[in-house]
């Protein structure tokens, strides 16, 4: 039967148009419907090459519904070549084209021998979400255009991390990891964002070992990358947020790419002293007990579900509530990720809830007993649901629409540091 | 129900004929079978008459024409030149031909001609085939869709 979903947290597959526009000089031609890319817009940046959100498109019609909308694909593909300048092309299609039995794939297959790259990437919304997509999007690169290499460069590092525009922190936590890994002596290589692009790409199959930092998202693309180039990969669950996890994140990255124990403590060392620095300084305010909330919940992607939850436990003192994780995460990974929830400091163990159906996530926090008013941090849709439990609410997950993130982060110390600023910010508000 | 399909072709094999060009459509009707039950005439003479009533709308202010004003008077750009579009009085007497129609099919169908359609809630489809396999991928688009059926290919 047919269910209704209230306030889902995700874009459809097609979505995936974000991944690409994340890639400098990457360009999306879409098959689709003309109202699939519109609804799928939004401002939150755009490439900063391409006009924002402008794409090729099939714009397909019933016409193509009933004729087959190939002969539009192909010539849509040929004019974006022929009068837009980008590195690569990646075709999505949508629903539609998908449904009718269009085979994008055997005309995108013609465009082989084109100067410049033209992938595929097939994003129609029934195959799952802009999670989804992403992959789909890596896939197509990792399929269709990287080659194995023979040549490895030592300590170079493939980091992925979270969906581009999904999370708008995307720019800032990648950029932020990288820091991160090169103090450790390794040469940080990612795809997205200012002057990566293609260059980048054609580094992946050199790589000495792929870093993943996400509890899902990405896990197909680095092991294909494992079967295609022999590239071993970490999978680094949660993302690390404040001085907790980055320092042990610091510690099995190290381990992993064997780099000397010592080096990598100084590094440990000299982040977590100015941290606690920070934190020290405005012990009198965290200790306030009457000022921050004493549970919290996250409604947001595993990503941030798990990488907060593990910073307010751990480094900050709080009771976990009940965490709910929106990015319908496969069923066979959920029990995993509900592991990891239960891995706090002080015995504390997070109860997690795969949910994807915002109304029920809201008559649950309804329900729960906080123990004074909640600490919320979620998508926007959480927020009328705080506020008349008279909570104090952060946005931190799509969809995002009273904030604006142009290159901050919340991963590493600073991030962590961050994220405490922004909390406290709403929390002393409340009282001035 | 049955329907109605109106398709523009020269020799009943090929959909050959742009919009513009054709005398007569060729109507298919669509019940348990499909069946080609009328050769329906353009009237010339009639769009003539139109044409006349078109030229001198601004004065008679005739329903149909006199509306659209600046896109039919007015000599440029849309008005002017001999074969150009003329707005959308030209088209509406073709067009109103085969209102009782679901769907016409033609090798080509110009922007004015659809919009008219479009009003109508008819489908237009400008399309470089048979017109037997025109016929029969309409028919089982809408044999889908009428039944609520879903689209993959059993």
């Amino acid at each position: 039967m047919a269910k209704l979903l209230d306030k889902q947290h995700y874009k459809c597959a097609l979505g995936a148009m974000q991944t690409v526009q994340a890639i400098e000089r990457a360009l999306p031609i879409l098959h689709s419907g003309p109202g699939c890319a519109q609804k799928l817009s939004e401002s939150t940046g755009s490439s900063g090459y391409f006009s924002p959100n402008i794409f090729p498109c099939t714009s397909i019609n019933e016409k193509d519904v009933v004729f087959g909308g190939v002969k539009k694909l192909e010539s849509t593909i040929e004019n974006a070549l022929k009068v837009i300048d980008a590195d690569l092309y990646v075709v999505l299609t949508g629903c539609i084209p998908e449904i009718v039995g269009d085979d994008s794939g055997e005309v995108v297959s013609r465009f082989e021998d084109s100067e410049k790259p033209v992938l595929y990437a097939p994003t129609a919304g029934f195959k799952g979400n802009n999670y989804k997509g992403h992959e789909q999007v890596i896939n197509a690169i990792i399929e269709q255009y990287l080659k194995k290499s023979d040549k490895k460069q030592k300590g170079l590092v493939n980091i992925w991390a979270d969906v581009p525009y999904q999370d708008l922190f995307w720019l800032g936590n990648l950029r932020e990891l990288e820091k991160l890994v090169s103090e450790l002596g390794l040469t940080p290589n990612t795809i997205f964002g200012y002057r990566r692009g293609i260059e980048n790409i054609k580094k992946i199959p050199e790589a000495e070992f792929n870093l993943l930092v996400s509890p899902w998202v990405g896990l197909t693309n680095v092991k294909k990358m494992e079967r295609k180039f022999g590239t071993p990969y970490l999978h680094y669950k949660t993302l690390p947020i404040g001085a907790t996890e980055t320092s042990k994140f610091l510690r099995e990255v190290g381990k992993f790419a064997g780099v000397d124990e010592a080096k990598v403590e100084a590094v440990v060392k000299e982040h977590e002293d100015y941290y606690y620095y920070l934190i020290e300084r405005y012990a009198d305010l965290f200790l306030e007990n009457r000022v921050i909330n004493k549970q919290f919940s996250v409604v947001s992607d595993a990503h941030y579900a798990l990488g907060i939850t593990k910073f307010l436990a751990n480094d900050f003192g709080l009771v976990p509530a009940k965490q709910f994780v929106v990015d319908d995460t496969p069923k066979n990974v959920q029990e995993e990720i509900a592991e990891e929830f239960k891995k706090l400091n002080y015995g504390l163990e997070a109860e997690v809830a795969f949910e994807t159906d915002g109304y029920k996530i809201h008559n649950e926090i309804r329900k729960h007993d906080y123990h004074g008013y909640p600490l919320v941090l979620g998508s926007y849709y959480e927020k009328e649901v705080t506020e008349e439990l008279k909570g104090n609410f952060l946005n931190i997950a799509y969809p995002v629409q009273d904030k604006v993130i142009i290159d901050d982060s919340y991963v590493g110390y600073t991030g962590g540091i961050r994220l405490i600023e922004n909390i406290y910010t709403v929390a002393v508000s409340r009282f001035n | 129900m049955s329907y109605k399909i109106a398709i523009g072709s020269s020799d009943k094999i090929n959909v050959d004929l742009k919009f513009g060009e054709v005398k007569s459509f060729l109507i298919y009707e669509v019940d348990e079978e499909v069946k080609l039950i009328e050769n329906r005439k353009v009237n010339d003479e009639e769009n003539n008459l139109a044409d006349i009533a078109c030229g001198s709308a601004e004065n008679s202010n005739k329903a149909g024409c006199g509306g659209a004003g600046g896109g039919c008077g007015a000599g440029s750009g849309c008005g002017g030149a001999g074969n150009g579009c003329k707005g959308p009085e030209e088209v509406i007497s073709k067009v109103s031909l085969i209102y009782d129609c679901r769907c016409v099919v033609c090798k080509k169908i110009g922007f004015q001609a659809q919009k008219q359609f479009e009003k109508k809630a008819i489908s237009v489809f400008d399309v470089d085939c048979t017109v037997a396999e025109a016929l029969k991928k309409i028919t089982f688009y809408y044999n889908k869709i009428d039944n609520h059926k879903s689209f993959r290919k059993e």
